[in-house]
């Protein structure tokens, strides 16, 4: 599963980033392999999707998301 | 403090940490007022320099711009990155850290100190520590670091002479971070760090309770990013800008107008009469009061988007926009350079820099121009007054105020359209990325926006300035020579008796300088592109004035003053009044039709007139082909809407 099919509010692990080059930047942005991950809020247009891990909180398109695998909480 | 320094050595220090940890805010605190914005040598990033001294030692600081690693996402990165690397062996790097999200902000620490580079670790916003129910043990995680550490509160201005104390006496040793750092596989290498850095941190750090420092940034963005209300407020966000752009800039922009009238009167009396006096005044002090004229406007709209970036907003709005931007080929990072061309598309161009895509990068530098800026007002306001009586409502609408705003909105829809065009033509296979981090809500730093305002003001005075005068000098020598002996059969023609009877001296001095302008090298100009422009209803004057305002817009309207004012005997009346009496020489019907003004103003909403922005466009593509592209498509652009409209309305 993927980090683009949760809804809002809900959370998963982090267990692997597809794109090497979005997954430098995100592991500098704090979101790292192993932590929670939770979908806070998906834009009006139900795209991009804002996301938070630990106290890291960004913006993030849902292409992008879905290279972002994880284990649903 | 060690004794027996010798006196008078420099120091330099580089500030680096992730963005919005407050470093500007630190830079601001150690600098003051002695700082400057330069460039990066060969690219266009924004370099950040300043002063300061501390025990007669003089330290200079640099301020690279955010990253939140060395592995550069966006040019801005780049930089960074490139910097650190080259920086001197001596070189003392600040890592400015966030205390708040610790393990984040170490990551850059520990790539930097690997370079071999000799680190301060400073630790801002320890007052948010308290509030987030933690506490840190600064010695141990110096220690475990390996690393002199200064706690600071930017804001308050608490630990800064610490930190300046601490680069006085800083002593260089060497520390590692990782034993061996990998090459092969950047992955791999980042969470062999993060998870070191984790366990140093768990050591150091005491959590007493929960964090809330995102609870009320959270409650906030319910509202903000709200699938109604966030437009919403947005939209009102975007009026209140626009009403104070127009509104509180009228009595400043009059008071520059005056002072610029005052010092060139003051100067042209002061002057010898001659072609010295001519230069200065209606030049080059001409040309920089066409300038200075838009300081308040663009002051104001800068204020207002610095604080709507420094509260941490921006992101909000570009995360908002990113998906109606994406489908015209841009980004919601564009938002930023979309606004700020409302006052000058030269600060707006260069603040493209932040999105990584070069494709969305450069749509937004190409399509930005076609907003309009603070340059066509003048312009506007001039034309529509031509045609529309100033006190004629529309129901309860002003109809020249519709009018502007009309202009604006087909200035926006061209630009998306554009874009639109745009992105089915150019091709690139960089992957498009919106990552953009939710800074916590906090209120304006009022240093920090003053000082950016202050800034951008000086570099688009800087930028816009030289070309200006650079033009003026150009255009004042064309309009002040002609080829031959053609001024001197003028002046011979006016000396004959039976014109000395019939006018006074002044009269025919006017008509003189109406005769020998249409006959000036910029005359024959006008002439020559006569037949080009006929189609679209303009005559030479008007020709001139086009080529004129490549300088600059707002020119249009000096040069359209001086041709109507020479050859005039009623010096009374305002360059509206004699645009609107003046007649066609050949049909005798009204000059400014409504065919011909409607064609002018659309022809100003569309055509690429500023030399300045060419300019800077050039600077940040590297190259000189967009430029030129996008010269012959807004000229085309502008030229056949032109050409609609007047068939349309004749």
């Amino acid at each position: 599963m993927n980090l683009a099919q949760l809804k809002e509010n809900e959370s998963g692990i982090i267990i692997k980033i597809n794109d090497d080059n979005l997954a430098i930047q995100l592991l500098a942005m704090g979101f790292i392999l192993g932590e929670t991950i939770k979908v806070e809020r998906i834009a009006p247009l139900n795209d991009p999707i804002l996301i938070t891990s630990g106290s890291n909180y960004i913006g993030i398109r849902k292409s992008d998301a879905k290279q972002i695998e994880i284990d649903k909480l | 403090m060690p004794k027996n320094k010798p006196q008078n050595i420099e120091k330099n220090i580089i500030l680096i940490g992730n963005p919005n940890t407050g470093k500007s805010t630190l830079f601001n605190a150690l600098t003051g007022l002695n700082q400057k914005v330069g460039n990066f040598p060969g690219i266009t990033v924004d370099k950040k320099t300043g002063v300061f001294t501390i025990h007669q030692t003089k330290i200079n600081i640099i301020d690279l711009p955010g990253t939140y690693s060395l592995s550069p996402n966006s040019e801005d990165e780049k930089v960074a990155k490139v910097y650190i690397e080259e920086s001197a062996e001596d070189d003392i790097i600040i890592v400015v850290a966030d205390v708040t999200n610790l393990k984040r902000n170490l990551l850059l620490y520990t790539q930097v100190v690997d370079k071999g580079k000799h680190v301060i670790l400073v630790l801002n916003m320890m007052d948010l520590l308290e509030k987030n129910n933690q506490e840190i043990d600064i010695n141990q995680l110096s220690k475990l670091l390996n690393c002199p550490i200064i706690p600071i509160n930017a804001k308050l201005g608490k630990g800064i002479e610490e930190l300046k104390n601490a680069i006085h006496s800083f002593e260089i040793k060497s520390a590692k971070f990782l034993e061996q750092t990998f090459s092969s596989n950047a992955i791999d290498e980042t969470m062999l760090r993060l998870k070191k850095i984790s366990e140093i941190v768990n050591q150091c750090i005491v959590k007493k309770g929960e964090d809330k420092s995102y609870l009320q940034t959270k409650k906030i963005d319910n509202i903000l990013t709200h699938k109604f209300y966030g437009y919403l407020i947005f939209i009102g966000i975007l009026f209140l800008i626009f009403q104070a752009v127009f509104s509180w800039s009228a009595y400043p922009m009059e008071l520059i107008e005056k002072s610029f009238l005052f010092m060139g009167n003051f100067l042209a009396n002061l002057l010898p009469i001659g072609m010295l006096n001519d230069l200065i005044v209606d030049g080059i002090l001409a040309g920089l009061g066409g300038i200075f004229i838009f300081i308040p406007q663009i002051a104001i709209l800068f204020t207002f988007i610095t604080i709507l970036e420094d509260t941490g907003y921006m992101s909000r709005v570009s995360f908002l926009m990113d998906r109606i931007l994406r489908v015209v080929g841009l980004n919601g990072k564009s938002i930023i350079p979309l606004l700020s061309s409302t006052a000058c598309a030269v600060p707006a161009i260069m603040s493209a820099r932040t999105i990584s895509n070069y494709k969305e990068r450069l749509i937004t530098i190409m399509i930005s121009p076609l907003i309009s800026c603070s340059a066509r007002i003048p312009v506007y306001t001039l034309l529509i007054a031509l045609i529309v009586p100033e006190n004629s409502y529309y129901g309860i609408f002003n109809i020249q105020g519709l009018l502007v705003m009309g202009l604006y909105l087909l200035g926006f829809t061209a630009a998306m359209i554009a874009a639109l065009i745009m992105k089915l033509i150019i091709k690139s296979k960089q992957h498009s990325t919106f990552t953009l981090e939710m800074p916590i809500y906090r209120l304006p730093r009022l240093k920090n926006v003053s000082l950016d305002v202050l800034n951008k003001v000086k570099i688009f005075l800087f930028n816009a300035g030289k070309i200006i005068i650079a033009i003026s000098i150009i255009l004042w020598v064309l309009s002040s020579y002609a080829p031959g002996d053609s001024f001197e059969k003028i002046t011979t023609k006016y000396t004959t008796e039976n014109i000395k009877e019939n006018y006074s001296e002044k009269e025919i001095e006017t008509l003189i300088a109406k005769e020998k302008l249409e006959v000036s090298y910029a005359g024959i100009i006008g002439k020559t592109i006569e037949p080009i422009i006929k189609p679209i209803g303009f005559d030479w004057k008007i020709g001139i004035s086009l080529v004129t305002s490549f300088a600059a817009r707002e020119v249009f309207v000096g040069t359209m003053a001086t041709l109507y004012s020479v050859g005039d005997k009623d010096s009374t009346k305002s360059i509206r009044e004699k645009m609107t009496l003046a007649k066609d020489p050949t049909t005798g019907e009204k000059l400014y039709s409504k065919a011909t003004t409607f064609s002018l103003l659309i022809f100003y909403v569309f055509a690429m007139q500023c030399m300045a922005t060419l300019a800077v466009v050039y600077r940040e593509t590297n190259s000189i082909k967009w430029p030129i592209i996008q010269v012959i498509y807004m000229g085309l652009l502008a030229y056949l809407s032109s050409l609609l409209v007047y068939n349309i309305f004749s």
